[in-house]
């Protein structure tokens, strides 16, 4: 039914798809090899800006507390919407509708309306803000995306095998080491990598909760961009912008995105 | 439940982390504004070495962003540049705490009408350390021009249609239309002439600058014909960054503004914070930052008489000597500030359609 | 969702375990989205019927004027106009480009090429925004690589003079949420079998007429789900038409922002968020029963 022209363009239009995705990055990234300030063409190839980076302890400093902001991001995410997959798996109950519709809003309400709501909230309650706010909010922004991704896991698992294992003479514990989690953990893998994504992009909401002196690299970044910048910031975006795609390329093994194929 | 205390162990694990981070004593956090003196590498190793203190850096892209964060954040910065139109409304909210001149050394070089300026006062009491002073008013880029300019009118030719670079901010915007109609910059009387002017800026401006940084990498890649600037800044872009232009001084004078550094309310190392601020007003620190850099003119006259001849600030001194006006940014009443935010949020959204 | 019986729980005790084990599960990650969310929104429109930040230090008292002053200056309308629109075009061009690009994909590319091909127009999607509207300063600015590319394309072709417009930041959002409409689109698209298409082809319907009337109907809840997800961030942008927009940067986001962290202004951005929201909301309630197909 496809004539080769057709297919031909379709080719082409993917491509250059593809180049409008990627020439920015592509672009941000070969200036961050250009010696010249002010980012002067041609490109005047070098590492310098590595170097200072390395040396740039604010931005290191930054870089460590979105580390550890995603790391416990993603501990606490992942166990509480494993559990509430689980949960809604499992049982049929009279509100089930209700919480699933109440993930929600996380997603859907622009991230100034929630970060800001944070802000005055957490600030007028005596909760806050830095480190232990941004995670607060970080968990709420990736626990609805753990909860689609198990979900999307669980829904193949047959009870049955449960069961099975148990007429077997498994004790209840050795049926979730030995059946459930084995099954569960691509599902949980991937939802923790998605959590991890979530949060260590998240600029938002950090902005809104980062205090002087507390605050994440994406929210350096920004202040970098809007006080005063250099090509370090150029240096560390692609450093960021590859460790992220590698990750979501791993992600990508675990779950499928935009479901079965 | 107990996946919920493994949480409240694992934020209170952070949070005790970060705060110990925080603790560290000696270090100071200074509230500025990006590359304005109190961040220069050679001074802070210097006063380290003779302190053993080091220093942080917070920034601010206006007047108002500064005055929240004090608001929202007390007890974490140690000293804060104000301009002493502020001094007033950040000493009212209880925001910055009073200062006796006797514990600073430095200050007896100070000029007298500077160091005890009205602006610097609340309540009797002394709020801020007479620091630098200077004037806004606007650069060229010397490239664009045949002959520099000397009139405030400029901005509006329309031979520099989209060539404008301007600072979004709202009272220096109001100010620059008070001072082109003749107004009191402080209290402008006629608010339809002041709108009248900032619309007529629609075709000018080229883009909205937030920070010295941003000005110097709009210029030198070209994007201004010239733009808003202050004279400080102005000597450090041309001297130290090496661009391509002049500072003009026009004959209807100029906004001319006393920057002062004070004291938190709760600062948490104020012996140090006392410190770091006669080290500023020291001379030896400012004609080196002068010369080398580029500053505005020290409050400090001492410091003034020892730059060197044809320095850019002596030659401003000069130059200012023979304006029209010189009005000095003073304090404002409620009304007037958010008169000025109206107008100007008003007319940056005539500017989008 | 099957029902399954698999609690070790004896039969008549049942119920209550089962509302205990679903407490259990949900109870924590439920907590957390009441305390990171609810209450804030609660807090939220508590605070935009005050008439100053309520701390001790200051005075404050219930007031409507934040909503009001809303109605009563010309230019918060603008600028929500602006922003509504601002999420209009971003979601337009969107599907204009995103939809042909998740039929090829869908329907015209097979086997793993179409795999890897699908995860790379993907993936940006969930790297860092921020730095993806940054990279876009590198290539929109004067003199930068895109007017370079196109004197020597096109030589003596001038200047675009497209950084700091409002097209700048039509161009930036485009990029962040172009993916999301491929998604959307592509999760609709493979659902329509290709023997309905093949069999219209044969029964002598032109490609449009497949287009027009099987194509674009069978794929709607993808580009509404799409357009709806796109539109609602994009109103309330901020960051992105900071960093591009320049003089014309200025929406109904970068007021707000500009409430929370310059002018301390806390009642009036939470009143403007609220009216925000409120759009949001109606946006969802008109397209609610297509997005329900959709997912």
């Amino acid at each position: 039914m496809k004539a080769r022209p057709i297919n031909v363009l379709a080719r082409v239009y993917l491509g250059l798809v593809l180049a409008f995705l990627y020439v920015p990055i592509l672009v941000m990234a070969a200036m961050s090899f250009n010696a010249s300030q002010f980012y002067m063409l041609p490109i005047d190839w070098s590492f310098d800006w590595y170097v200072k980076l390395a040396s740039n302890a604010r931005l290191l400093e930054a870089t460590r507390n979105s580390i550890v902001v995603a790391l416990v991001t993603t501990a606490i995410a992942s166990v509480l919407g494993t559990a509430a997959s689980i949960a809604f798996f499992r049982y049929d109950f009279r509100f089930k509708k209700v919480l699933q519709a109440a993930l929600f809003p996380p997603i859907a309400i622009p991230w100034l309306i929630t970060g800001t709501a944070m802000l005055m909230f957490f600030f007028w309650s005596g909760i806050g803000r830095g480190l232990h706010a941004m995670i607060l909010g970080h968990v709420a922004l990736a626990l609805p995306y753990v909860i689609i991704v198990v979900s999307a896991r669980i829904k193949g698992f047959d009870p049955d095998l449960e069961s099975a294992a148990r007429s077997l003479g498994a004790s209840p514990w050795q049926v979730v080491r030995h059946v459930t989690l084995p099954y569960l953990a691509p599902g949980f893998i991937a939802g923790a990598l998605f959590a991890f994504a979530v949060s260590f992009d998240q600029f938002v909401i950090s902005y809104f909760l980062s205090v002087p002196g507390v605050s994440t690299l994406p929210v350096e970044i920004y202040t970098a961009i809007k006080k005063g910048f250099t090509p370090e910031i150029n240096a560390i975006s692609t450093l960021v912008i590859a460790f992220s795609i590698t990750l979501l390329v791993i992600v990508s093994r675990f779950y499928r995105f935009g479901g079965d194929r | 439940m107990k996946g919920h205390d493994c949480i409240r162990f694992l934020t209170l694990a952070v949070s005790m982390a970060s705060m110990t981070g925080l603790a560290h004593a000696d270090t100071i956090r200074v509230l500025n504004w990006q590359g304005y003196g109190t961040d220069e590498d050679w001074s802070l190793e210097k006063f380290e070495a003779a302190t053993g203190n080091t220093v942080e850096h917070e920034y601010f892209n206006s007047e108002q962003e500064m005055l929240t964060k004090l608001r929202t954040n007390p007890g974490t910065y140690d000293v804060v540049l104000i301009n002493s139109a502020y001094t007033q409304q950040a000493a009212e909210e209880g925001l910055i705490q009073p200062l006796d001149l006797t514990d600073f050394p430095h200050s007896e070089g100070l000029q007298a009408r500077l160091a005890h300026n009205p602006n610097l006062q609340y309540d009797g009491k002394l709020y801020g350390i007479a620091w630098l002073w200077g004037v806004t008013s606007f650069a060229i880029n010397t490239g664009a021009f045949d002959e520099k300019p000397d009139s405030l009118m400029e901005l509006w030719n329309p031979a520099h249609a989209g060539r404008l670079g301007w600072r979004d901010d709202a009272v220096e915007s109001c100010q620059f239309a008070a001072l082109a109609t003749g107004q009191d910059i402080n209290d402008p009387s006629d608010y339809d002439v002041i709108r009248e002017r900032l619309h007529a800026l629609k075709p000018q401006i080229r883009t909205f600058w937030n920070s010295e940084n941003e000005w110097n990498q709009y210029m030198s890649s070209g994007e201004f014909d010239l733009a808003t600037y202050w004279s400080g800044s102005a000597a450090r872009s041309k001297q130290n960054f090496g661009l391509p232009i002049e500072f003009v001084v026009p004959r209807e004078g100029a906004i001319a503004w006393l920057d002062g550094l004070s004291i938190p309310t709760d600062a948490p190392h104020p012996e140090a914070a006392k410190q770091f601020i006669d080290w500023m007003i020291d001379p030896e620190f400012y004609v080196q930052w002068d010369t080398e850099v580029g500053a505005p003119i020290s409050a400090n006259e001492k410091a003034v008489e020892q730059l060197p001849e044809g320095a850019f600030n002596k030659q401003l001194i000069a130059q200012l000597k023979e304006v029209k006006s010189l009005p000095f940014m003073g304090p404002m009443s409620d009304e007037t500030r958010e008169k000025m935010l109206e107008v100007w949020q008003e007319t940056k959204t005539f500017y989008q359609e | 969702m099957a029902v399954s019986d698999t609690t070790t729980a004896p039969m008549n005790h049942r119920r209550p375990s089962n509302a205990r084990s679903i407490l259990a599960l949900t109870g924590p990650a439920y907590l957390w989205l009441v305390v990171t969310v609810l209450l804030p929104l609660a807090a939220m429109f508590y605070f935009s019927f005050l008439s100053d930040v309520p701390l001790a230090a200051r005075d404050w008292h219930a007031t409507l004027a934040n909503y009001a002053a809303f109605f009563q200056q010309d230019f918060y309308r603008t600028l929500m106009w602006r922003s509504l629109r601002l999420g209009f075009e971003v979601a337009l061009w969107c599907f204009v480009i995103g939809f042909p690009c998740a039929y090829v994909l869908a329907k015209t590319i097979k086997g793993r090429w179409r795999e890897a091909l699908f995860l790379m127009v993907i993936i940006p999607f969930w790297s860092n925004a921020l730095i993806r509207v940054f990279s876009w300063t590198m290539v929109l600015r004067g003199n930068g690589i895109l007017e370079r590319f196109l004197d020597w394309l096109i030589p003596g072709f001038g200047s675009l003079d497209l950084m700091f417009t409002y097209a700048a930041v039509v161009i930036g959002l485009v990029h962040s949420y172009l993916p999301y409409m491929i998604l959307t689109c592509y999760i609709s698209l493979s659902t329509i079998d290709d023997d309905l298409i093949d069999a219209a082809r044969s029964m002598g319907a032109s490609r449009l007429t497949v287009l027009r009337r099987i194509i674009l109907p069978l794929s709607m809840p993808g580009i509404v789900a799409g357009a709806v997800l796109i539109f609602v961030p994009v109103i309330g942008s901020f960051m992105e038409p900071r960093i591009l927009g320049g003089r014309e940067g200025t929406f109904l986001g970068t007021v707000i922002e500009d409430q929370f962290t310059a002018v301390f202004n806390w009642p009036l951005g939470a009143a403007l968020s609220f009216i925000l929201l409120a759009c949001v909301m109606i946006i969802f309630a008109i397209f609610q029963p297509i997005l329900r197909r959709a997912s």
